[in-house]
């Protein structure tokens, strides 16, 4: 599904390169579950920002579902980025001014799905996250760990074919870290949804198929993870 | 999608009162300026347009050549119109028509002093005035017709019909009434309450009938076939004085009666503009101040950028293309601009009243017209989409990963742009605040000018009805002094502050062949130098001791022209009479303050009209001594009711239009001062933001409150300077130009400058405080806490 041949990231300096992303080179599956991992400044959500088309690499190739990402205009880029990605972030990211359900919705719109559509898509998600009470609740009036359940309904919402999490449990507690976690590996298992996270947290990345290590850039070591759990 | 947007749209503006409030305050004082603006434009632009064949007509204009240059006038005689009607087949129609003049005009004990037109039929076909009742081809060919508007035929006869109904013209002709036709639109030139046929008019004035070609006693107007014939007959015009009158060096020409209102100076025989030059100031000032309640906006928004950022990042993190986001924007900009319109419309009902009264003008909003909803619309949409399209294109360029991780560096090009938008403001603002100035201080000093004679306590009232006789002014004026409410009196045979009657047939000794000067040509008795508070140059003033019926007066300004080394005994001829001259009189202001007094020829004598002019007594209040000059006028004229003019009133009025455009400087400018201001604050509101880390990080240092503020002020000082020094050269030049229509101005000193650089500096201090004081007070630790 993914195929990412010798990227390279750096931003130049005064003539001086400092590198972010060195020669990274890797495949990811359809429905596989990849924890990024490593410690701060590796370059994780960097890699996650090129894999869901939001930075572009200085060098290097990358193959998303056959085409090839960097030679795409911006609109067939958004175009294929709509259709298949949906993202998770550390902080939620909600749109303050929009309700729950007006949160979830808004990929739909830009998406250009029917109204009808729309309301039964939302509707659907609000009822598989047990949030249909909360709907026309603005963010502010969540909880962290109701606010990220509104980030993956709005991720999941235009049924993407994966979903890019940067440390999508990094401001919650433990209970709801691992609640989000189970709905992860939920989603993996039962929809086939390709999940990519990046993440601190041995526990989270356990939850997943494969680890990547990051150290100063550079890929130090990809394992599959036994599934104990 | 639009509907959720409206609608994040709409929570958006209600969750940020405060800046929802300056924004559409702005808007709608800008909109509101500059709807006012144009509705005033568009009115003087709609002058003498009503008729149907507007863009045929033409008023004839005569030239004349004054020394080395010409004047130019649209007095012409009387037997033109005839003649052109008669040789020009080009000319559908050709009339005479006096100017509108009040006359006393009686229904029995009822009796009115209106503005009444002498006029052919002609006239009546050229500018088609609808007759409501009354036959228009029958009308104004009889002597004793008159033809009265519908406003004043409701004032004389109330409900009932007026036709054929008698009415009493100056307290003597029989009139009957044999039309009764619309009112004349407030935007037409030629202002009347009744028409009177011509044939009546020669047979008040006999002298008519005699009259040449170079005697300009009335308003000639021609109506073209078609427009294609313009030049020829404008070519003809052009000689008509030489073809008709032997030895006459006047020059006819043609213009449009579209431009009479607009276009009014003529220098040496051409159009040079007029009205025209104050309606586009006006023009350009109602486009500047939307602009700068635009750049508000735009400052505004963008000033709130950090806000948004993360918005615009999530936005686009879900999928949303960049197109889609600036359209979100420019609808945020476009429901703006539409609330401040709705505001801007409360503005201009309540101010329209007061606009009006101060232009003198009957401006309204016409709901009924689709032009007006068609430039309401137009203009919305443009503000909506100025004002918004630097935001929304500012906004959606950001990029989500930058915006997501944490907004920080990306402030410096975007806060210079907002840089030059303030310093834009400012610079107009300055400017408007300099030419206000300037303005005032011209008012001021053409205020004070000497004028030659006392202003205070210097009455007139006209020679009307039974007056007109010699023997009865004369009584008027003995009853008057031996009352002892007015210490001197004199008959004069014009109003003291108007122009007109002149002629430039006059010979003295030494005249070259091709010397020609314009002269005011006046009567007057002997007590005029002293009625005045006038004194003679040279010479005496008339006295009743001697014969002085062929002696005349002539003013400083008279001798200056013609040259003469010792003009008392000099003799000088008027058409073809000898004048010898006795005395030389201080030139004193007459029609224009703003120029050196016109040569002026005072004959002893009374001319059957005018005025008499006359000094109350000091040694009693004003008011005692109206009411005797009242009680004697109601005794000898009764049918005439009094009126007596202040000259210092009459001569206040002349600086109406430079006290209108004051007034309006005043205005406008305050309002750009006033939007200026705001968009300051927006700058401010970002500056305190995006510099809050370092304000934190130098108070934990040890800086003070103090040091904040100038750190914080110095940056908008400068602002203001940079401003204000790209305003000086401008408003110099502008206000140069302005200054220099005038014969008499003052000298541009530094004052207003500085009051401009003070003024700016002070308003812009205490806004920019108002902010960054709160910044400077703030607890250093909230904010570095989130960093």
């Amino acid at each position: 599904m993914i195929i990412l041949k010798n990227i390279e990231k750096y931003y130049a300096n005064k003539g001086v390169k400092s590198y972010i992303l060195r020669h990274v080179s890797t495949e990811i599956k359809q429905g596989e579950f990849v924890s990024i991992m490593g410690p701060s400044g590796a370059g994780k959500s960097t890699l996650l920002n090129i894999l869901g088309m939001l930075e572009e690499p200085t060098y290097g190739e990358y193959e998303f579902m056959g085409e090839d990402v960097l030679s795409l205009n911006e609109r067939k880029r958004i175009e294929l980025y709509r259709n298949h990605i949906g993202f998770v972030f550390q902080a939620y990211h909600l749109i303050d001014e929009m309700t729950v359900a007006e949160n979830i919705e808004a990929p739909l719109l830009y998406k250009k799905v029917s109204g009808a559509e729309r309301k039964s898509r939302v509707a659907d998600v609000l009822d598989r996250f047990n949030m249909v009470a909360k709907k026309d609740l603005f963010p502010n009036q969540l909880s962290g760990g109701q606010q990220q359940l509104v980030g993956i309904a709005r991720a999941l919402v235009a049924q993407p074919s994966i979903i890019l999490a940067d440390e999508p449990t990094g401001n919650l507690q433990s209970a709801q870290a691992l609640q989000i976690m189970d709905l992860f590996k939920k989603l993996n298992e039962e929809e086939g949804i390709t999940i990519i996270q990046v993440t601190h947290s041995e526990v989270n990345a356990a939850y997943g198929s494969r680890i990547l290590h990051l150290l100063d850039g550079v890929i130090k070591e990809d394992i599959a993870v036994e599934q104990s759990v | 999608m639009f509907k959720l947007n409206l609608k994040i749209a709409i929570r958006n503006l209600w969750k940020n009162k405060g800046y929802t409030l300056i924004n559409v305050g702005g808007l709608a004082i800008g909109l509101a300026s500059c709807m006012l603006l144009l509705l005033y434009v568009a009115y003087e632009w709609s002058y003498d347009k009503h008729t149907t064949g507007y863009d045929r007509t033409y008023v004839v204009y005569t030239n004349m050549k004054s020394g080395d240059g010409a004047v130019s006038y649209a007095w012409t005689s009387g037997i033109m119109a005839p003649y052109l009607s008669s040789t020009m087949p080009d000319i559908a129609y050709a009339s005479h028509s006096t100017y509108p003049r009040e006359y006393l005009l009686s229904n029995q004990d009822k009796s009115f002093k209106k503005f009444g037109v002498y006029a052919d039929p002609s006239f009546l076909k050229i500018f088609d005035y609808q007759m409501i009742k009354g036959n228009k081809d029958q009308a104004l060919k009889s002597p004793n017709g008159i033809i009265l508007t519908e406003r004043f035929a409701k004032v004389l006869f109330g409900n009932a019909d007026p036709m054929n109904k008698t009415l009493k013209f100056g307290g003597k002709e029989l009139l009957t009434v044999e039309g009764v036709m619309e009112d004349v639109p407030s935007s037409s030139s030629i202002q009347f309450d009744y028409l009177m046929s011509w044939e009546l008019y020669k047979k008040i004035n006999p002298w008519v009938a005699g009259t040449g070609w170079g005697n300009g006693h009335c308003l000639t107007v021609i109506q073209l076939r078609d427009n294609s014939s313009f030049e020829k007959v404008n070519a003809s015009m052009n000689t008509i004085f030489k073809r008709n009158d032997k030895g006459s060096t006047a020059v006819a020409l043609i213009h449009p009666l579209s431009k009479w209102h607009l276009y009014s100076h003529f220098e040496n025989g051409k159009s040079v503009g007029g009205q025209i030059d104050t309606l586009r100031i006006f023009f350009i000032l109602a486009f500047c101040i939307l602009l700068i309640a635009c750049i508000n906006f735009m400052n505004l928004s963008t000033a709130r950028s950090e806000k948004r950022a993360k918005e615009v990042g999530v936005r686009k993190a879900i999928g949303a293309a960049r197109k889609s986001l600036i359209s979100q924007f420019i609808l945020e900009s476009m429901l703006l601009a539409f609330l401040g319109m709705i505001v801007a419309f409360i503005l201009i009902e309540i101010s329209l009243p007061y606009f009006n009264g101060l232009l003198n003008s009957y401006l309204t909003l016409n709901y009924a017209d689709w032009k007006f909803w068609a430039v309401l619309v137009g203009l919305t949409l443009f503000t909506g989409f100025i004002a918004g399209s630097y935001p929304a294109f500012y906004l959606s360029s950001f990029e989500p990963v930058k915006v997501l991780k944490g907004f920080s560096k990306t402030g410096g090009a975007s806060l210079s742009i907002r840089k030059v938008l303030v310093i834009f403001q400012f610079v107009f603002a300055s400017s408007l605040i300099i030419c206000t100035a300037v303005i005032y201080q011209q008012l001021t000093f053409i205020q004070n000018k000497p004028v030659g004679y006392d202003r205070n306590g210097l009455v007139e009232i006209p020679l009307e009805g039974v007056l007109e006789d010699f023997s009865k002014a004369t009584l008027l004026r003995d009853r008057l002094l031996k009352s002892g409410a007015v210490s001197n009196a004199s008959l004069f045979s014009l109003s003291l502050t108007s122009g007109g009657n002149n002629t430039t047939t006059v010979g003295w000794p030494g005249k070259g062949p091709n010397e020609s000067f314009i002269f005011n040509y006046r009567y007057a008795n002997s007590d005029f130098v002293a009625t005045l508070g006038s004194t003679m140059q040279s010479g005496r003033n008339f006295s009743p001791q001697f014969n002085d019926s062929a002696n005349t007066v002539i003013n400083e300004a008279a001798v200056k022209v013609m040259g003469l080394k010792k003009p008392v005994g000099s003799v000088i001829q008027i058409d073809d009479r000898q004048l010898t001259i006795i005395g030389v009189m201080k030139n004193f202001v007459m029609d224009n303050p703003y120029q050196t007094a016109t040569p002026l020829i005072i004959r002893n004598g009374f001319a059957g009209e005018g005025v008499l002019a006359m000094r109350l007594n000091p040694a009693q209040n004003i008011s005692t001594s109206i009411a005797q000059v009242q009680s004697i006028m109601k005794e000898i004229n009764p049918e005439y009711p009094t009126s007596v003019t202040f000259l210092s009133d009459s001569f206040e009025a002349k600086f109406n239009s430079e006290k209108l455009l004051g007034t309006l400087a005043n205005w406008f400018g305050g309002f750009a001062v006033f939007i200026s201001c705001l968009g300051l604050l927006g700058l401010t509101l970002f500056m305190a933001e995006q510099r809050k880390k370092e304000i934190s990080i130098r108070k934990v240092l040890g800086a003070n409150t103090l040091h904040i503020l100038t750190l914080l002020n110095k940056d908008f000082i400068k602002l203001v300077v940079i401003a204000n020094l790209i305003a000086f050269p401008v408003a110099y030049i502008v206000i140069n130009k302005w200054l220099s229509k005038y014969e008499f101005r003052v000298e541009i000193s530094f004052i207003p400058f500085a009051i401009a650089i003070v003024l700016s500096l002070l308003i812009a201090l205490f806004t920019v405080s108002m902010q960054s004081v709160k910044v400077a007070k703030a607890n250093p630790v909230d904010a570095l806490k989130y960093e």
